[in-house]
């Protein structure tokens, strides 16, 4: 009896631990998203400054840097200059694209004056586009293919060989 | 006919023929992603009303708000949660399942947003485990108490230690007066 109440114990706590091993081996911050190898949900928002709508449609054809961010939000700050440089550099062989979200126009608008812009930063009113991609915090970047399938998604702000390693992934699709 | 006339119905003849200056693309409509792109069209009847705030509050507490720490969508002020809510608020209005609301957050966030994991693959130990140690309690102590049931009684080996050992023999003898 004691014997197999050792050995029963034995494999329970084994178990216990190895899930508890698995689930704290992982940054709870880090989920992956549902969302690629998937088209990117469609929008056309929008844009802070002039008002025009921009969809993003419009940009199939070439990779696309999708960035959610927010003037309240500290990385932003610090991935805005990579973005803009990176964005400056490529020209058009990529797109980027701005979301903001939970934020004001006056308050992007100034951010964009003082700190520099080099592509079109969109206002998503409701924050229904964010549900949509599954945004969790900010920044989030979504990288999407020419055809607008989603090759890749970065939780964080970015760095340029972040940004370089994954138009890669997505120009070589 | 006149001249003049015959003038004219050249120049309108001329002008129509002639290709249209080619017209700028029309801007496109203002659209958020909308659920139908994940989920296709409502399969149920639109809610409104009290049933439209009760089922509300009963779909929002089981999403996850993914910027709190591990509060219901319901329960949350965050400006996400409060966003979330009024999506699952407009889907139940338009005709929305239950499923479909869940099924199209899930597509955006992954399972983590469900409150309640689903049965399948690694999430079935959450449901399974406790069962398991359950039942593995319990027939460990029916196995005992069966045991001890079917045991032979022991003698009450104390007892006649105790009616041997001359320590207590001696404390009988001078408490009770050598008395037996």
């Amino acid at each position: 009896m004691n014997r197999t109440v050792l050995i029963v114990g034995l494999f329970l706590a084994t178990a216990v631990v190895g899930v508890l091993f698995l689930g704290l081996g992982k940054d709870p911050q880090r989920i992956d998203s549902p969302l690629i190898g998937r088209t990117a949900p469609s929008f056309a928002l929008r844009e802070a400054g002039t008002g025009d709508t921009i969809a993003l449609e419009q940009f199939r054809g070439k990779p696309v840097v999708l960035n959610f961010w927010a003037t309240w939000c500290a990385p932003c700050y610090e991935e805005h200059p990579i973005l803009v440089a990176n964005a400056r550099r490529l020209g058009s062989q990529a797109q980027f694209v701005g979301v903001v979200f939970q934020d004001t126009e006056e308050k992007i608008l100034k951010f964009l004056r003082d700190r520099g812009s080099a592509y079109p930063t969109v206002v998503d009113d409701a924050g229904k586009t964010a549900i949509a991609y599954g945004v969790g915090g900010v920044p989030e970047t979504f990288f999407l293919d020419a055809d607008g399938t989603i090759v890749a998604k970065h939780d964080g702000p970015v760095s340029t060989e972040l940004l370089q390693a994954n138009l890669v992934k997505a120009m070589q699709r | 006919m006149s001249t003049r006339h015959l003038a004219v119905i050249g120049a309108l003849l001329l002008t129509t023929a002639l290709p249209l200056p080619a017209q700028p693309d029309p801007p496109p409509a203002p659209h958020v992603p909308d659920a139908s792109q994940f989920v296709g069209q409502p399969a149920g009847a639109p809610l409104e009303g009290a049933a439209l705030d009760r089922r509300t509050s009963e779909v929002s507490a089981l999403l996850r708000c993914p910027v709190c720490q591990g509060l219901a969508v319901a329960d949350s002020p965050a400006e996400m949660a409060v966003n979330m809510k009024g999506q699952v608020r407009e889907l139940l209005s338009r005709g929305y399942t239950e499923e479909q609301i869940l099924s199209y957050f899930e597509q955006s966030y992954g399972q983590f947003v469900l409150l309640r994991p689903k049965f399948e693959g690694l999430n079935m130990l959450v449901w399974l485990f406790p069962v398991i140690v359950l039942i593995l309690g319990a027939a460990i102590v029916w196995v005992k108490v069966k045991k001890l049931e079917k045991g032979p009684a022991r003698p009450p080996v104390q007892a006649a230690v105790a009616e041997e050992d001359p320590y207590l023999a001696r404390v009988r003898d001078l408490v009770g007066g050598g008395k037996p």
